[in-house]
């Protein structure tokens, strides 16, 4: 993927963001450490996302048409499907962004049709949100946008400094850590939000089209990174329309949505589908 | 608990840094309500002032028996004389009473023919200034029948006027004035809560974020309620600081003849309310603007 050559992500980064191969490998290493380091004890249940005959309407549109499926613990999911199929609307719905009043869902334990206002809260600190467009503070540093999702749990100062550096570190931003966001290219920007997300080892990790403005090769680094949580145990719902991103994690479960339906479950299915695209 | 309070206090003082220009014109825009409600409420107080600076002024005609023996009219004399507030006592002899008349009457008030049967009793006029911290319920009527209650006098007549105006005033407080206060009152809130609402538009992004990353209510909305009370002890403090300028440069505006009224600043009770009411408003629309 990554032969040695320096790779620009954007013409507006030429000067800002380059780097190689096996600056990669050393990213990826890093990551395994920190994995390692923050591996989780298993949960009580294997089941980390069951939806029921889930349905939701902004007004007269049904957004989501009584779809149902599972999701395994340790499972990485792919949601497809064109602008408005609602895989966004699913993906709001499964962090308590959007009520579910029709259908069941529960996430992490939770029950999503009764979840109170409080709850809401303790549901994200199980579940790692990534958005296409980062969501963190540009005036904010490195470090401080991460530290975020610690601080919120109340996680004593050092074991928050030691966490944040290490991820930090496995995310290959350790020299900017103290750099304010805006400072940052594309790329650096959503590797700090992904940081910010996995910082506090979620159970899930729900990504709306996370690559979305980045360039094929930095697609792919990001992508290495999500594998590597998921290698360790992380579930995954990555909501994307980007063939290269399916190609990446070709054991991955590709549930494909079209108008508020689910058309097909399954890696196979997709995978024609997109031929058909093609 | 307590170090991430003060982690998240010191986090609202900081935030100050990112958006300096919309702050800093919440700051005014407290500051210049805190000014028109000072403005408005020291122009009451002075009012409130002069009339019961007036209203304590009040004076007693007091007449004695026809039949009082002269030492016993001026053991009376000497009672009233030691009464408390008494500003002037006037007294008038039978003799000096009819004098008095004639002269008022001027040239067709020759009274001498009255001379050795003269009808008017013992008489005199008694003017008190009772301070306002005295003028507690009744005090009037309370002075009243203290004079009345003297051996020798017959009747006692008072202008109650000012009495009344001053009871009038505080029935208008009560009915009207009070009503207009607490409507500016509303207004003074909606003016804080929605130039603080709009200055959080600028934080809607952090407030978003730290909600997704599993924040609960409370952590998000502390930095905010820290800068709600920063904005509102500051901008209280800007409008007083204002009031003050504004009030050393008119306070002999109406100190001539016939006014001679100095116009007083607020006292440090009711600064400290309106500073106390703007800081908890500012407080509440921060609390509420994240809702």
């Amino acid at each position: 993927m990554f032969s040695g050559q320096s790779i620009v992500t954007t013409s507006e980064d030429k000067d800002q963001f380059h780097f190689k191969a096996d600056e990669t490998l050393k990213v990826i290493g890093l990551l395994q450490v920190f994995l390692q380091y923050c591996v989780q004890a298993g949960t009580k249940s294997r089941m980390m996302v069951k939806v029921d005959r889930l349905s939701y309407n902004f007004g007269a549109y049904w957004a989501l048409k009584d779809i149902s499926f599972t999701l395994g613990k340790g499972e990485f999911l792919f949601l497809t499907g064109h602008s408005g199929a609602g895989k966004t609307t699913l993906l709001r719905m499964l962090y308590g962004a959007l009520p579910v009043n029709r259908g069941r869902a529960s996430v992490a334990g939770f029950q999503l049709n009764n979840l109170r206002k409080r709850q809401i809260p303790q549901l994200r600190r199980k579940v790692g949100v990534v958005f296409q467009d980062f969501k963190i503070l540009p005036k904010r540093t490195v470090f401080d946008n991460v530290a975020m999702a610690l601080e919120v749990r109340g996680m004593p100062r050092m074991n928050l400094e030691r966490r944040v550096r290490a991820i930090v570190r496995a995310m290959g931003l350790e020299t900017k850590s103290y750099s304010t966001c805006e400072r940052l290219s594309g790329g650096e920007q959503q590797r700090v939000a992904i940081a910010r997300s996995m910082v506090a080892n979620p159970e899930l990790i729900l990504a709306d089209e996370p690559t979305g403005n980045l360039d094929f090769d930095l697609t792919m680094h990001l992508m290495d990174i999500f594998k590597q949580f998921h290698t360790y145990g992380t579930s995954v719902i990555m909501a994307t329309h980007s063939r290269e991103v399916l190609d990446c994690v070709p054991e991955a479960r590709i549930l494909h949505l079209q108008d508020g339906c689910i058309v097909t479950d399954g890696e196979s299915s997709i995978n024609e589908e997109n031929e058909e695209d093609d | 608990m307590i170090g991430q309070l003060f982690r998240l206090t010191l986090r609202g003082i900081a935030d100050f840094g990112l958006h300096p220009v919309a702050q800093l014109l919440t700051l005014v825009a407290v500051g210049m309500v805190t000014l028109l409600t000072g403005l408005i409420i020291i122009g009451l107080h002075n009012i409130n002032v002069e009339l019961l600076k007036s209203r304590g002024e009040v004076e007693f005609q007091v007449y004695w028996k026809a039949d009082t023996k002269t030492e016993d009219v001026l053991k009376d004399w000497a009672v009233v004389r030691k009464l408390d507030y008494l500003k002037d006592f006037k007294t008038f002899t039978p003799e000096n009473a009819l004098t008095e008349l004639a002269t008022t009457l001027g040239e067709t008030g020759d009274f001498s023919w009255l001379a050795d049967n003269n009808p008017l009793p013992y008489s005199g006029l008694a003017s008190f200034a009772v301070p306002p911290e005295a003028q507690d319920e009744g005090w009037a009527a309370r002075l009243l029948t203290e004079l009345k209650s003297l051996p020798g006098v017959d009747k006692v007549h008072y202008t109650p006027f000012q009495a009344d105006l001053a009871q009038g005033w505080m029935t208008i407080t009560r009915v009207i004035v009070w009503p207009i206060i607490g409507f500016l009152a509303l207004i003074v809130s909606l003016v804080v809560y929605n130039t603080i609402k709009l200055s959080l538009l600028t934080r809607l992004d952090e407030v978003e974020i730290l909600s997704l990353v599993g924040a609960s209510p409370a952590y998000v909305r502390w930095p905010l309620l820290t800068g709600g009370f920063i904005q509102g002890v500051f901008g209280s403090a800007l409008g007083i600081g204002l009031l003050a300028l504004v009030h050393s440069v008119t306070a002999q505006t109406l100190n001539f003849p016939p006014f001679f009224i100095e116009i007083q600043f607020l006292p440090y009770d009711q600064l400290g309310i309106i500073a106390g009411a703007v800081t908890l408003v500012s407080m509440a629309s921060s609390w509420v603007a994240v809702k």
